[in-house]
């Protein structure tokens, strides 16, 4: 529950940090974003947080011992690259003069400023000269800087970042929030490489994950580090190290400790003091405190840290750790939980989405209230450490923050909370299909039309892309579904999901209106996963190839030219599909080019798009004894007799598939032989009018003469003239040469056009048209 | 300064009024699913500490169901797709990837094997086996050739899985049976090699549905074979020239490989493997049996870690994938009498996807992807590329097993607590076999509980020698060291190992 005494807790902490802000600029104090959003924490635990976040740990074992957890601040193996130096060396010698809000203390505050420069300068030496990379800070694009705006205002940066323009729907904002921290010194600090370098990885700097992966790319890194440096940073002017400065620089660092909150190669952390050492009213805790390492701290913190350490060291009840983490890490500046967190109202335009008709649950982060009796421990998991995420319409991100900070929440939600549980038991036998079939009804438009609002196992939802339906087993716990189902408003309050059950009680008649019934029907449907039918209303997904401005070659069984099938698609609307297996062109078709079975064991099966004249499927040459010799015919398999009789049809009548080249325009040059003679098969389209030609070249290799029949065509052929052939709506013309038209020996077998070609050692080519309708 | 302390009341849901009731939210409830594919292992959490799992993103627009892999030069990894696409990844091994893919080929047919040999891939597409290459030189395949295609493909369910390249420059293909029953076309359930010369050769016959083929640890061929009929679970096969490997329905194409000489004798349904040995001389007993659900429900593509320790403890052992359960395993095979056989362990839950194939990147992590598209999966991604790293942190396994003339070795990953280690009674373990039978899959027979008589620690206590009353030949052996502890007093990360005993070794 709230502190009753929270919210005005908060306001004081407000005014408190103001007004010092207000007075003396140079020393606001430490921000945490968390503690001036809408927490929980009472005075003992804020300060227990702080003596974490500030790592007090480092230096009083009175703060280890009571410490909500260890922090370490910004590793320094690679600081000479990152930060530029001279803003180094003004940090080093007043952090909080340079950096509004800095949780690094001021180390060198009780000496005067010419003895401060010159320290801050030759830790900046040593801290450069230890570095693998040099700084350089080169210029960044306007593209760039328009594109990170856009990131920056949208994936969540604002909810510990000050906006810097105003909200997409142009509502007035009030800016200068105090729990905002403050990047008015980022153009001075980094450099566009270094910051992007940041940006992508920032947990690698910086452990604590106080500052968050935030799930960016490499490009969308460079674009916020180019937003927020801008293009009138200084230029840079590189720092001539000077061993002597080095040498004093890592005594320094010794000697004021900075390994204590500083990992460095070859330093060691000092020891801690022990306990009994610290006055809670000296030092940073004194109210005018001049002692070192000197934090900026408000009154509140004061008051909490002192309060924290007057307190006994005891363990943390699982809900404060709870509370203390989710403050800790400003979880709560986006989130819920119970009466605690969620986006302030000048923020709340930032948070955008793109399925707008889905309301606040759309762009607003899920409320966390519950959550460890909603999500499954595995999945929740997933969410924190794997960035598993579900809801791709939500602009705004879902931080990865490191799993060893985050490592304890899950079990510690599954222990905090509970819903009254709903057994799912296993339907068995009939009643397995019962509820299946109810499951899908209900899902589908003759149901609750949950496929309205939802996407339905990778296939879009017919109105709004809510979140896929199909992983609700994976994700969520049965218990809560079932009372999310019932009672919407109660467990996502303000979503626009509809009650199906109002009271209770069943709007839908299937299963008898049984409540229960329909809910386990669904869960059951729901829990078979990808394999689970397809609701009615959602359209199935089509998978037309298409061609655009290069020919394409596909792979694949087709019932137009067998397994070993190739479709071969022009641009402007002309293919032809090729059998493999027997080296035969055995359909033609003008128009689109195919639709491919993807789907379920779909093995990419294709489909001409258009009415394709389709052709035989037997080898097309062969070494036939004479002109009256019957053509081989390829096996035959059917229901009755499904084992191939003749495996070796193709080899044994001379044919070998060798595969196909492409040339500049991917246009295939298919490769084989029938007996000694290779055989190039190129073609190209043609178009006239509302014509369309498919021009085929034949180019023969023989080592010797040879004498190769190639049936050209079969069916009910017309011979229009000695070089051209009608069959149904396909026309043919062949070259000047020997062919003869075999009319049907008997009843229902068709007519043949066969070629007789006398190859000559050496090559020859054979040009023949495939002339149709467009 | 903005307001926060908004005046707007939450509605605060109505917990029902249970008191927290620990050991109910301690153990989550199964979902519904569960039951459907089987539980699950339930050590996703505490595997995630030794070996995490790393998403490879994928751009949008792009499908890539992977069904194999093959490392090209530099740092570069092939990719063969199910859709019939070939792309080159790069810079897959980064701690936060953002992986390059090209597209290299396209419009191929299903693909399930890739090699690599003097800038040429070798894919294993359904149709055949082709060389493809980029002779223009503008990052695009342009020439495809036939290797082979010496096998019949005119039916449902006839897969082809292709290996990459042996010691000797072949290549081998396994070829699934017709709609996974029948054989209806040239040499489906057969294993095919082909020569450097392109010589086609069949070696092998009773494959059913295999699902990867490659060299086990020892650099000899296996094959995955799926559960179904005449194999009651799936299985590594081990892939000696002329051998049966289990399934008969194939036994029509012998006469087209006469190398291989006349069909064996026809085995007898519902025997046990072993006793049909004694008739069918060829039929060459399965090597490591996965028991089913338990250890996986379709095993596929498989690969042998040779990546010196970056990987963890496990060199030298094969990684499988499985489709169904989204999951990896490992195995370790031993040759006996001439006879091969091994164990399998628990390894790595809670992948996104179908597996199809595991291959090692070049900075020894395990690269993992598939779909899970047309069947029954766990991981509901429709398909992903994910990486296992091992953390550095060494997780307490048990390593391997091996057998001895009188019980078996079994080898720890990290010392052994003394009491534990040494009390046989924290070596719980029982066998069991198959029927050998044309039914689809089968139940666990024939069990019996062995005696472990006495246990032998090594010096270093990273192995123990059990000795047992009686080794069950033709059975596999299951171990449960639940009780057991390492030294810092951790419990096992998996507790379940599986060793099939075919041979047992002389006494030396």
């Amino acid at each position: 529950m709230l502190h009753p005494a929270a919210a005005f807790r908060f306001a004081l902490s407000l005014l408190c940090t103001s007004a010092v802000a207000a007075a003396t600029p140079q020393a606001v104090a430490p921000v945490l974003p968390g503690l001036h959003s809408k927490h929980p924490l009472d005075d003992r635990l804020v300060g227990r947080l702080l003596l974490g976040e500030l790592n007090c740990t480092a230096c009083h074992e009175e703060a280890s011992a009571r410490a909500a957890r260890r922090t370490m601040g910004p590793d320094l193996s690679d600081v000479g690259w990152r930060v530029a130096s001279d803003y180094m060396q003004r940090f080093i010698a007043d952090p909080a003069a340079t950096q509004a809000g800095t949780k690094m203390p001021g180390l060198l505050g009780t000496r005067p400023p010419a003895e401060r420069a010159e320290i801050a300068t030759s830790i900046t030496h040593f801290l450069v000269a230890g570095s693998p990379r040099a700084f350089s800070r080169a210029r960044v694009s306007e593209s760039e800087i328009e594109a990170g705006e856009a990131l920056f205002h949208s994936v969540g940066c604002i909810a510990c970042h000050d906006p810097r323009i105003p909200a997409p729907q142009g509502i007035d904002v009030i800016w200068g929030w105090a729990g905002a921290v403050d990047l008015g010194h980022v153009p001075d600090k980094y450099s566009p490489e270094s910051l992007a370098e940041f940006l992508f990885e920032p947990t690698r700097v910086r452990p604590a994950g106080r500052m968050p992966d935030m799930g960016l790319t490499q490009a969308e890194s460079r674009s916020i580090a180019a937003y927020l440096i801008g293009t009138s940073a200084p230029t840079h002017v590189p720092l001539e190290v000077l061993p002597e400065l080095v040498t004093e620089g890592a005594r320094r660092f010794e000697l004021l400790g900075c390994a204590a909150c500083h990992a460095l190669d070859g330093m060691t952390p000092p020891r801690p003091r022990p306990a009994g050492s610290l006055d809670p009213t000296r030092g940073c805790l004194a109210p005018d405190s001049v002692d070192t390492p000197r934090y900026a701290l408000s009154i509140y913190q004061k008051v909490a840290l002192r309060s924290a350490l007057a307190s006994p060291p005891d363990a943390l009840s699982d809900k404060d750790k709870i509370d203390v983490t989710l403050t800790a890490l400003n979880c709560i500046g986006c989130h819920v939980r119970d009466d605690y967190g969620g986006v302030s109202p000048s923020l709340d335009p930032y948070f955008t989405t793109s399925e707008l008709d889905l309301g606040n649950e759309a762009r607003i982060p899920p409320q966390l209230t519950l959550v460890g009796a909603k999500l499954q421990g595995e999945w929740l998991r997933k969410v924190l450490f794997d960035a598993a995420s579900v809801r791709s319409y939500m602009h705004t991100r879902m931080p990865r923050f490191g799993a060893e900070n985050l490592a304890h929440l899950p079990e510690l939600f599954a222990r905090e909370d509970d819903v009254e549980p709903f057994e799912m038991p296993i339907p068995k036998g009939d009643a397995a299909g019962i509820a299946r079939d109810a499951g899908r009804v209900l899902l589908g438009i003759k149901g609750l039309s949950c496929i309205s609002c939802h996407d339905f196992n990778g296939k879009p939802s017919p109105n709004f892309r809510g979140l896929d339906l199909i992983d609700s087993c994976e994700r969520l716990q049965p218990g809560w579904f079932a009372r999310f189902l019932i009672e919407p408003q109660t467990y996502r309050p303000g979503i626009v999901m509809p009650e199906s059950w109002p009271g209770g009680v069943a709007a839908h008649p299937i299963l008898e209106g049984d409540t229960q019934a329909q809910i386990r029907a669904i869960w059951y449907f729901l829990s078979q996963g990808r394999t689970a039918r397809t609701p009615e209303g959602v359209s199935p997904v089509r998978s037309e190839l298409r061609v655009t401005d290069t020919t394409r070659t596909y792979r694949g069984r087709s019932s137009i030219a067998g397994f070993r099938g190739i479709a071969v698609g022009y641009p402007g609307g002309l293919n032809y599909a090729f059998n493999a297996r027997t080296g035969t062109l055995t359909g033609i078709w003008s128009g689109d080019f195919i639709s491919v079975r993807w789907d379920g064991q779909g093995a990419g099966d294709f489909n001409p798009s258009g009415r394709a004249i389709t052709l035989a499927q037997d080898v097309s040459f062969y070494r036939l004894p004479d002109a009256e010799a019957p053509w081989p015919q390829g096996p035959h398999m059917d229901e009755e007799h499904p084992v191939d009789p003749d495996p070796l049809y193709p080899r044994n009548r001379g044919y070998r598939f060798r595969g196909y080249f492409f040339d500049e325009e991917s246009v295939p040059t298919f490769m084989y032989e029938s007996g000694d003679v290779s055989i190039e098969d190129r073609s190209e389209a043609e178009f006239s009018g509302d014509t369309a030609v498919l021009v085929r070249t034949l180019r023969f290799s023989a080592a010797s003469e040879a004498t190769l029949y190639f049936r050209a065509l079969t069916g009910e052929i017309e011979a229009l003239s000695q070089r051209e052939f009608q069959a149904a709506k396909l026309r043919l013309r062949i070259p000047e040469g020997s062919s003869v038209l075999r009319r049907p020996a008997r009843d229902g077998a068709p007519a043949e056009l066969l070629l007789e070609l006398a190859l000559p050692a050496g090559t020859r080519t054979l040009s023949l048209e495939y002339e149709i309708h467009r | 300064m903005r307001s926060i302390a908004d005046s707007t009341r939450l509605c605060v849901p109505r917990i029902t009024a249970f008191a927290v009731c620990l050991a109910a939210c301690a153990v989550l409830p199964p979902s519904a699913e569960a039951q459907e594919l089987g539980a699950r292992w339930g050590t996703a959490n505490r595997e995630r500490a030794y070996y995490r799992i790393v998403d490879l993103p994928i751009p949008e627009g792009l499908v890539i169901e992977a069904g194999a892999f093959v490392s090209l030069s530099g740092d570069r990894i092939a990719v063969g797709t199910r859709r019939g696409d070939v792309y080159i990844m790069g810079r897959v091994d980064e701690d936060k990837p953002e992986p390059k893919y090209e597209l290299f080929a396209t419009g191929l047919d299903e693909i399930f094997g890739l090699a690599y040999r003097d800038g040429a891939l070798y894919v294993t597409q359904s149709c055949e086996l082709t060389r493809i290459t980029d002779t223009s030189g503008d990052g695009k395949a342009d020439r495809f050739e036939t290797i082979s295609d010496a096998w019949g493909y005119a039916n449902y369910h006839e897969y082809a899985f292709g290996s990459e390249f042996d010691e000797e420059g072949n290549l081998y293909v396994a070829l699934g049976l017709s709609q996974s029953y029948h054989s209806r076309a040239l040499f489906r359930g057969w294993v095919m090699r082909i020569t450097p010369e392109g010589e086609t050769i069949p070696i092998a016959s009773g494959l059913r549905s295999p699902a990867g083929i490659g060299p086990n640890e020892h650099g000899s061929l296996f094959t995955i074979e799926s559960q179904g009929p005449w194999n009651s679970a799936c299985s590594l096969k081990a892939v000696t020239p002329g051998a049966f490997l289990g399934h008969p329905i194939s036994f029509n194409w012998y006469e087209y490989a006469p190398n291989m000489g006349p069909a064996p004798t026809q085995p007898e349904s519902g025997s046990r493997v072993i006793t049909e040995m004694e008739r069918v001389p060829e039929l060459v007993p399965y090597a490591v049996i996965f028991p089913y659900i338990r250890m996986g429900r379709s095993i596929t593509g498989f690969t042998v870690d040779r990546t010196g320790g970056a990987f963890g403890p496990f060199e030298d052992q094969m990684f499988l994938g499985d489709f169904t359960l989204s999951l990896i395993m490992r195995a370790t095979t031993e040759q006996v009498n001439g006879v091969w056989q091994g164990a399998c362990y628990p390894f790595r839950e809670g992948l996104s996807t179908g597996i199809l194939d595991v291959h090692f990147t070049p900075a020894g992590n395990l690269l993992c992807g598939g779909t899970n598209r047309g069947w029954p999966v766990r991981g509901l991604e429709p398909f992903a590329l994910q990486r296992l790293d091992w953390t550095g942190v060494m997780p307490f396994e048990i390593e391997r097993i091996t057998i001895t003339p009188d019980g078996f070795r079994v080898a720890f990953t990290k010392p052994v607590d003394e009491s534990t280690g040494a009390d046989p009674d924290s070596y719980a373990l029982s066998t069991f076999t198959h029927i050998y039978h044309g039914a689809y899959g089968g139940p666990e027979v024939d069990r019996t509980i062995p005696t472990v008589e006495s246990v032998e620690l090594a010096q270093d206590r990273r192995s123990a020698t059990l000795v047992l009353n009686a080794l069950k030949l033709g059975h596999v052996h299951e171990f449960d060291l639940g009780a057991l502890r390492s030294r810092d007093g951790d419990e096992l990360l998996h507790r379940h190992a599986f060793y099939t005993v075919n041979e047992v070794p002389e006494d030396r």
